[in-house]
């Protein structure tokens, strides 16, 4: 095999192409050459980077003066990296670059499929952790100055805001914290819940329920958004979600770091669909417990439903769709024994709310 | 060798990347990004930019580019350093009930790494970008950009925004006009108020016409940009000039939307590799330097914290 061949030679100084002839010494693993002041290099072939380009192989030597070689003979260029390989010169960064593209693909393939698995089974469970780390006082402060923030805009009815704690006194709610019922002036048919035990009706609401029984199933639903520590789950699964985009999908492409962020809000808004239902679920409890007729959920739901005549696709929606938790308060009816009793106390003070 | 040529020549600028290629190339990295945590982001960053200045290509020899992971790693290291002073100030002025001063200091630190950053990349990238070994370089001045750069600001805060085209323009006249290519220099030719009414009428005929007119828009900014970058050495000089067309934008930039959307983000090399293609075919450089004759001037500049900070800052300001 030939050894040598003919190549361009730029000595770091200038442009100036030099036409050199080239030797690979296996022997000493060198490359020796004689550039046109006449003087010999000799390079060691481990203190040489290469680098394959279209253009051709190219080499470069030195640091603070870059001497560099283009080779475009492809017979050289063979024997070198042969020679190279041989001496185990090759890096593994290079060869992972040489296992092609279908690996590349199987890699690609791979990655996501994790991101996936993350998604679903890690960052729920990583979440679930952090929020039994994190004292019930954070979920008060974040709570309170929710509220402070929002108190500016409502009209507190405070004779109402009386009669709906005294109405809730009356039932077993299961709340772990203190539980402060508020009824806000508005048309708006809408109740939510803060995690510092605040919960705010707004009249809209009231004013669409035609049974005591309707407005217990709501409080049931409000009160299990408090103490199942729903708000603070959720903003640990987004932060954990946002961290994991962050640091995994990262800068190292741009665009997967912004799929990653549309999935990570799909995926919060089926976490909140997932508390949505457990609500539901406790709701439905409370409503037996406190021997309070069940049908009082349903019912509440299908007003609600008359009222949003559109439909939004359950899977981008907050809230499950009504019909689906109309079903599911039905079936649990259907199968649960009950038993109810009157609730003369309950029903005036749910007529005095509704005045 | 001569300097200058007698006949003005046309000088082909390639790129001869393949999206396969630089595909391999992301994949493995995102693989040892995975890996490491995160941690290998600089290696990986190093191979990249290798990926791209290899491939491109001026009078068929292609750049190379010699930062390397651990340059980078050092840099991004410093760079955490400085955000974490800064935001060390922000919560220490929080807990002594001053958030308002806290948030001062924080954004004027902000604003005062702005410039920094800017300088060091471009010193940092330029001067490890080299072709045939002869090295780039920037010659700009820290001190005196940082006082340019904070009356700019100045200016354009005062005057609402407007201020901001000419602001554009004038930085990109002092970075540009700073860069060297071993003794040839660079050299742009912004003027604030053209640019100013190029983009008042490329927003306003965008709105009127739904967002049709946002091609030509692009067509014409790619065209202040190139041509009015020249290259000279004494009296020799290379001219660009665009040859890119509205068309042309169009069919880029449709094309790659729809490659990353049905790919879920994969086809990025390809898109990248395509918008890379794209710029160098619509340049033509014509001149009478010899490329064949550039000496070695510049020196090799190892630090690359401004290159991480704009990194973090989100800036990509190289040309």
């Amino acid at each position: 095999m030939n050894n040598t061949t003919t190549a361009v030679f730029y000595d770091g100084n200038s442009s100036v192409p030099q036409q050199i002839t080239l030797t690979l010494n296996s022997f000493n693993r060198t490359l020796e050459f004689q550039s046109a002041d006449g003087s010999t290099c000799k390079w060691l072939v481990a203190d040489i980077t290469f680098e394959k380009r279209s253009s051709g192989l190219h080499l470069e030597h030195g640091a603070e003066v870059l001497q560099h070689i283009k080779i475009q003979d492809a017979n050289f260029i063979h024997l070198i990296q042969n020679f190279r390989k041989a001496n185990g010169q090759i890096g593994w960064y290079q060869k992972l670059i040489d296992i092609g593209f279908a690996a590349h693909m199987g890699i690609a393939v791979v990655i996501m499929a994790l991101i996936g698995l993350c998604y679903v089974y890690i960052i729920p469970w990583a979440a679930e952790q952090s929020v039994s780390l994190i004292p019930e006082e954070y979920d008060n402060e974040l709570g309170n100055s929710a509220w402070v923030g929002n108190q500016y805009f409502m009209n507190v009815d405070s004779t109402k805001t009386k009669l709906l704690n005294d109405f809730a006194k009356e039932l077993k709610l299961h709340n772990t914290k203190k539980l402060k019922f508020t009824v806000v002036k508005s048309n708006e048919i809408n109740a939510f819940a803060l995690p510092n035990g605040s919960i705010v009706v707004f009249t809209g609401i009231l004013q669409e329920m035609k049974n005591y029984d309707e407005l217990v199933g709501l409080l049931g639903h409000e009160a299990s958004h408090v103490n199942n520590r729903h708000s603070m789950k959720m903003l640990c699964r987004s932060l954990s979600g946002y961290l994991f985009i962050s640091v995994i999908l990262g800068d190292a492409n741009g665009i997967m770091a912004t799929i990653g962020d549309n999935v990570n809000s799909l995926q919060s808004l089926s976490f909140s669909r997932e508390f949505e239902h457990q609500a539901d679920a406790d709701g439905f409890k409370i409503l037996l417990e406190n021997k309070v007729n069940p049908q009082g959920m349903a019912n509440l739901f299908k007003r609600l439903q008359q009222q949003h005549s559109y439909t939004i696709p359950e899977f981008l929606s907050s809230h499950p769709v009504t019909e689906n938790r109309i079903d599911f308060i039905n079936t649990m009816i259907k199968n649960k024994k009950f038993q109810t009793i009157a609730h003369p106390q309950l029903e005036s003070l749910f007529a005095q709310l509704k005045e | 060798m001569e300097e200058s040529l007698e006949k003005r020549v046309a000088y082909s600028l390639n790129y001869n990347g393949k999206g396969s290629d630089f595909f391999g190339i992301i994949m493995v990295n995102w693989l040892l990004t995975v890996i490491t945590l995160g941690f290998y982001y600089p290696w990986a960053k190093a191979k990249q930019l290798q990926y791209v200045y290899n491939s491109t290509s001026l009078n068929e020899d292609s750049f190379a580019f010699h930062g390397t992971g651990k340059e980078m790693f050092k840099g991004f290291l410093k760079a955490i350093l400085v955000f974490l002073i800064l935001y060390g100030v922000l919560f220490l002025c929080i807990v002594q009930q001053m958030p308002g001063l806290g948030l001062l200091v924080f954004y004027i630190g902000l604003i005062a790494i702005l410039p920094i950053a800017i300088h060091g990349s471009y010193r940092y990238r330029m001067s490890r970008s080299s072709w045939r070994g002869i090295r780039f370089g920037y010659r700009g001045d820290r001190k005196e950009f940082t006082l340019l750069f904070f009356k700019w600001i100045f200016f354009t805060i005062i005057t609402l925004g407007i201020y901001g085209p000419w602001m554009a323009m004038n930085m990109r006249n002092y970075l540009l006009g700073n860069v060297r290519f071993g003794d040839v220099e660079f050299q742009y030719d912004g003027d604030g108020a053209e640019y100013f009414a190029l983009n008042i009428k490329g927003y306003l005929l965008t709105i009127v016409t739904l967002g049709i007119y946002s091609f030509w828009w692009q067509k014409e900014l790619f065209e202040y940009y190139v041509n009015n970058l020249s290259l000279k050495r004494g009296d020799a000089k290379i001219y660009l000039n665009s040859t890119a067309t509205a068309g042309g934008f169009f069919k880029l930039i449709v094309t790659n939307i729809l490659l990353l959307v049905f790919t879920l983000g994969l086809a990025y090399a390809w898109v990248a590799t395509r918008t890379i293609k794209f710029i160098f075919e619509n340049i033509e450089a014509e001149g009478n330097i010899n490329l064949d004759a550039l000496t070695q001037t510049e020196e090799n500049y190892k630090d690359a914290t401004g290159e991480d900070l704009s990194d973090f800052l989100n800036l990509d300001t190289i040309m």
